[in-house]
């Protein structure tokens, strides 16, 4: 590089500063938005796994059915720490509570303790406690952060919750913890608290902890916890034998869920790979804009190259000038990215991590990305440029002197702008700006693809919220009830008194009694259920939903595979695949498998595969099937129809449906609108689409920087043709028309070229984000008016500066340019 | 035809019999352009020989082939057909890269509208070959710069940029740049095409003061009435050479 080319460097630099600074704009927005989605996964990457694995989690859970005394089970408890291969024992339980309003109501959301020996250690399963202390006092818990807001709870006071046996009971908020294994209370609309097993009491509970908690390790002298859930599960086996043989225990259940994963894990997955391919659309739409831009910045400079090349100078010579410019670009491109890039990405990671109910300890993200950032920076600005450089470096003087600022047209092409010509009534200049837009076909093509691209993420962004929206709006019109009544156990007394109990409530116009139960799948063979159930006995489990013979409230589902139930067949099922577990992952229409229902091992036939009944998934059987099976009949579920839907007339009839069973009697469970159900998955989404809102909004900006980038370009290689104009008579509005036309019509051009990908991207979504699997697809007919209009709009905005340009330019300033 | 101007050739006229030998020689040289239309023959059977300080114009109606004549000599167009030999190197085997240094340091060329690099200034523009070629040391560049802006008369422009110049001072300043490396040969398109009465004449005037001094000048031009500069005039035809007479 002679000092003289740096020093044209500079003033080239200096003498296109509006487009320079709107290409480092552009290529920094871009940059922005990569590194931030960067930075959030590599802080995600490392935190989720540190806060969830520094709560020890249990390898499994065995679950006993009627549990002796605490003496015994601590006996019990030592011995299994002896067993082979087991490195840690713990004594838990849990249930849930309701919790009364002031105003004697109970709260729509339920409270789930978990109880702990009062000498239990928390080395398995701990939690963080935030304030107070553990154990609490007898009579008090200490409640999970996240719950605090959502049951408008505060340390110190003194709540009265419903006991498991129906009774009301007080409990005294001591503390507050940080459980990173539990999901957020936001999301699953369920509070947490823990207990010490010495405050069963204040509940009128017997001190019984049914649950042990395990961990394994691979090897019996190891005291790693096992990530091989084939080991665990095979430990877990062993010891539930053991139990039983030794002290006569029958195991409810053996949960194992996946190890070291997050109960989020998937969710934060399907977030990861939003962000990834946002992140890689971002890095493409860059390279795009950066081949787009440099090719225009080049191709001004053509006149130029023709001209040193004229008097001596070389290809490398030349190359070595635009190739420092691209640097220059993209460092100052880099620089400017990298510390908004940090802030936005420390301000996003913990709102994203405090959705899964994570919290950060640093956010620093791991160096290497910082240098991949610097590296992608400058690396790929260099790398789309080199084609635009090279063939920049090697235009001949000719070339160069013979340069137009317009392609050669095809013989098609030629009779396609005869063709347009012919047509009477159009005016001149819509005409000459819609051949216009054609003359600089790579550069055309570019500016259609980043903004195509842009479009496609929008729109593809757009339809995904509104297919999930879709979906809801399915479950809500298959949903035909108000509210949901779940009893602790199903009781003995018939069906009929319970739904008369509750058809006595005013606002209430219909009572069906249905039966949802807890399951499992029990290989042939095996004599445990083993489950992937999490600690919060939610995530991972598998329930089995009778179906009334002849309710009004569910209609037989769209069957995918085989067919609905029959009313009085048994031994049939019918399996929901939405949200299938890993052990009916394989099951298909005609297989046989086994369920262990209540204390009963059952067999069952899959008849069909359908999609959820009422919003519900999992499996399906009739009445006559359950009562055949397992000698149940007795519903343990009451779905309520009332006559005004509203939130108000749910919440009224949940709170007089839950006084009116437990003054009969009755311990319930939860009693909720169905409103609460949709909450939960707008909970799970939530994340998902703020995400995919703000980086189609970033998208769409470096789209329009691209436009206008372009535009610029344009005008000013075709300087001296607006002076021709201008020197035989066109104005200075017609100059700025003209300019804005070919604006707006690269736009809508644009979104033409948009619906191609968009349904593809739409699809891809749907199909690897965590929706539910039914998740109809749809393009959003809005989505798309309002990326057009909001295209259009932003064309004529990005284009008004080169517009204005062109206009102003003088007949002498456009002759006289270089 | 003025004194200085009988003085300058006649001064000429010695030096060319001392020297008397070809600088540029074309043979059976042919240029072929594809067009949409097909191919179009813009030279045919081109034979010429200049001598060294010679001053030719390349005289001839539009579409005549001047132009096209020039930048295959310069070599900015490459021939289909035939030989270029130019102060003994065979132009028509070089490569782009090879051609561009070669021209640096053979050839000085000048454009109809100037060409000058509008971000550099006149002096500026003057040092680039210097830079690109590296024959003379870079730190004589500058003064060697000044020393060609004053020999056109223009040295009180020096560090002003292009824009800030009429179009004879323009002018001036892209034959200054083409002295910059001191070439043998000098070419120019319509050098004063773009320019006025007055203004034409004292650029013409310096090429005849150039070529006094030995360098070759070859002259793309529509005038006929140069004649009076000129050794010779090489007249073309649709694509040919009809006449080529010593004056």
């Amino acid at each position: 590089m002679t000092p003289i080319l740096f020093v044209k460097l500079l003033r080239d630099l200096r003498g296109t500063w509006a487009r320079i600074v709107l290409m480092v704009l552009a290529l920094s927005i871009t940059l922005v938005v990569f590194s931030a989605v960067l930075y959030i996964w590599g802080i995600s990457a490392r935190e989720i796994p540190r806060d969830y694995l520094s709560t020890n989690p249990a390898s499994a859970t065995i679950s006993i059915e009627e549990g002796p005394d605490i003496d015994q089970m601590m006996t019990i408890r030592d011995e299994a720490r002896q067993q082979p291969g087991i490195i840690d024992v713990a004594l838990r339980t849990q249930f849930k509570v309701l919790i009364q309003a002031e105003d004697g109501a109970w709260s729509p959301y339920p409270l789930q303790i978990f109880v702990s020996a009062s000498d239990d250690p928390m080395r398995m399963e701990a939690f963080k406690v935030e304030r107070g202390s553990w154990p609490p006092a007898v009579g008090e818990i200490l409640v999970d952060r996240y719950s605090l807001d959502l049951l408008k709870l505060e340390v110190g006071e003194t709540i009265v919750v419903q006991a498991p046996n129906g009774k009301p009971a007080p409990l005294r908020i001591s503390g507050v913890v940080h459980n990173a294994g539990i999901t957020p209370a936001f999301q699953e609309q369920t509070g947490h608290a823990y207990m010490s097993a010495d405050s069963l009491t204040s509940l009128d509970m017997p001190i019984q902890l049914n649950a042990l908690k395990i961990q394994v390790a691979d090897l019996p002298d190891l005291t790693v916890p096992s990530r091989d859930r084939e080991v665990i599960v095979a430990a877990a086996r062993d010891l539930a034998g053991w139990l039983g043989r030794n002290y006569g225990l029958a195991v409810d259940e053996i949960q194992v869920p996946t190890p070291y994963t997050h109960p989020h894990q998937g969710q934060m997955d399907s977030l990861m790979l939003g962000l990834f391919a946002f992140g890689m659309a971002g890095l493409l739409l860059s390279a795009i804009l950066v081949a787009t831009m440099l090719n225009g910045l080049f191709a001004q400079q053509i006149p130029q190259i023709g001209i040193m090349k004229a008097i001596g100078a070389r290809s490398g010579r030349v190359l070595q000038l635009y190739m420092l410019m691209t640097l220059t670009i993209a460092a100052a491109s880099t620089i400017f990215a990298i510390f908004p890039g940090i802030l936005f990405s420390r301000a996003l990671a913990p709102e994203i991590l405090t959705l899964l109910g994570i919290a950060a300890e640093s956010l620093t993200a791991p160096w290497w990305m910082y240098v991949v950032v610097v590296a992608a920076g400058i690396g790929i600005p260099l790398l789309f440029a080199l084609a635009p450089l090279v063939k920049t470096g090697r235009t001949t003087v000719r070339e160069a002197l013979d340069y137009r600022g317009v392609d050669r047209q095809g013989d098609n092409a030629a009779r396609f702008d005869a063709g347009l010509g012919r047509l009477p009534s159009l005016d001149r200049t819509v005409l000459m700006a819609f051949r216009n837009i054609f003359r600089r076909r790579a550069r055309f093509l570019l500016s259609i693809g980043l903004l195509a691209s842009a479009g496609a993420v929008f729109i593809a962004g757009v339809s995904t919220m509104a297919s999930l929206q879709s979906f809801l709006d399915r479950e809500k019109e298959l949903r035909r009830w108000d509210v949901e009544v779940q009893l602790a156990e199903p009781d003995q007394v018939p069906a009929i008194a319970l739904a008369d109990l509750v058809a006595e409530i005013p606002n209430v116009t219909q009572v069906e009694t249905w039966s949802i139960i807890q399951t499992s799948v029990i290989p042939s063979g095996e004599q445990f259920s083993v489950t992937r159930t999490y600690p919060d006995q939610g995530h991972g489990s598998i329930s089995v939903t009778v179906v009334p013979p002849d309710s009004s409230l569910v209609d037989p589902p769209p069957i995918q595979s085989g067919r609905w139930l029959r009313p009085d067949e048994t031994g049939a099922i019918v399996i929901s695949n939405a949200r299938l577990p890993e052990e009916l992952a394989g099951v298909h229409s005609g297989d046989i498998i086994q369920l262990e229902i209540g204390e009963s091992l059952t067999s069952w036939q899959v008849v069909g595969t359908a999609e959820p009944v009422g919003g519900r998934g999992g499996i399906f059987i009739t009445q006559k099937g359950f009562e055949a099976a397992t000698d149940m009949s007795q519903p343990n579920l009451l779905r309520i129809v009332t006559d005004n839907h509203d939130e108000q007339t749910r919440a009224s009839v949940a709170q007089a449906a839950n006084r009116v069973l437990t003054d009969a009697g009755y311990a319930v469970r939860t009693a909720e609108s169905v409103s609460r159900a949709q909450a939960v998955s707008v909970g799970h989404m939530l994340p998902l689409i703020l995400v995919f809102l703000s980086l189609s909004i970033g998208i769409s900006v470096v789209g329009f920087a691209g436009l206008a980038s372009t535009m610029s370009t344009n005008v000013l290689e075709r300087t001296r043709e607006f002076g021709v104009m201008s020197a035989i008579g066109a104005s200075a509005s017609r100059v700025r028309r003209l300019v804005l036309l070919e604006g707006i019509f690269t736009a809508a051009v644009s979104c033409v070229v948009a619906v191609i990908p968009a349904p593809l991207l739409t699809a891809a979504l749907i199909g690897n984000l965590s929706l539910p699997v039914d998740t109809p697809f749809q393009i959003s007919a809005l989505g798309v008016v309002v990326w057009i209009i909001l295209v259009v709009l932003g064309a004529v905005l990005a284009t008004l500066a080169a517009a204005s340009q062109a206009s102003r330019l003088t007949v002498r300033e456009a002759l006289a340019y270089l | 035809m003025n004194t200085d101007r009988l003085l300058q050739k006649e001064i000429k006229s010695e030096h060319q019999q001392q020297a008397g030998e070809s600088i540029i020689d074309l043979h059976q040289m042919m240029k072929t352009y594809e067009t949409p239309s097909g191919p179009f023959t813009a030279l045919k059977d081109i034979n010429l020989r200049i001598l060294s300080g010679e001053f030719v114009a390349v005289v001839g109606k539009s579409g005549s082939g001047k132009t096209t004549l020039l930048n295959v000599l310069a070599g900015i167009d490459r021939p289909t057909n035939g030989t270029i030999s130019i102060n003994g190197t065979r132009v028509d085997s070089l490569s782009e890269s090879q051609l561009a240094e070669w021209r640096g340091r053979t050839i000085g060329l000048v454009f109809q509208f100037f060409q000058l690099l509008p971000t550099l200034t006149i002096a500026e523009n003057v040092m680039l070959p210097m830079d690109f070629v590296e024959a003379i040391p870079a730190a004589k560049r500058r003064t060697r710069a000044l020393e060609l802006l004053e020999s056109v008369g223009i040295a009180d422009q020096a560090d002003k940029l292009p824009t800030a110049l009429s179009g004879g001072q323009q002018q001036r300043a892209a034959i200054a740049r083409a002295l910059a490396n001191d070439p043998p040969i000098l070419m120019a398109d319509e050098p004063t095409g773009n320019l006025d009465e007055a203004t034409r004449t004292s650029v013409l005037d310096l090429f005849a003061k150039l070529n006094a001094d030995g360098r070759t000048i070859i002259v793309v031009t529509h005038e006929r009435d140069i004649s009076s500069y000129t050794d010779r005039q090489v007249t073309l035809v649709d694509g040919r050479i009809v006449h080529a007479a010593k004056r």
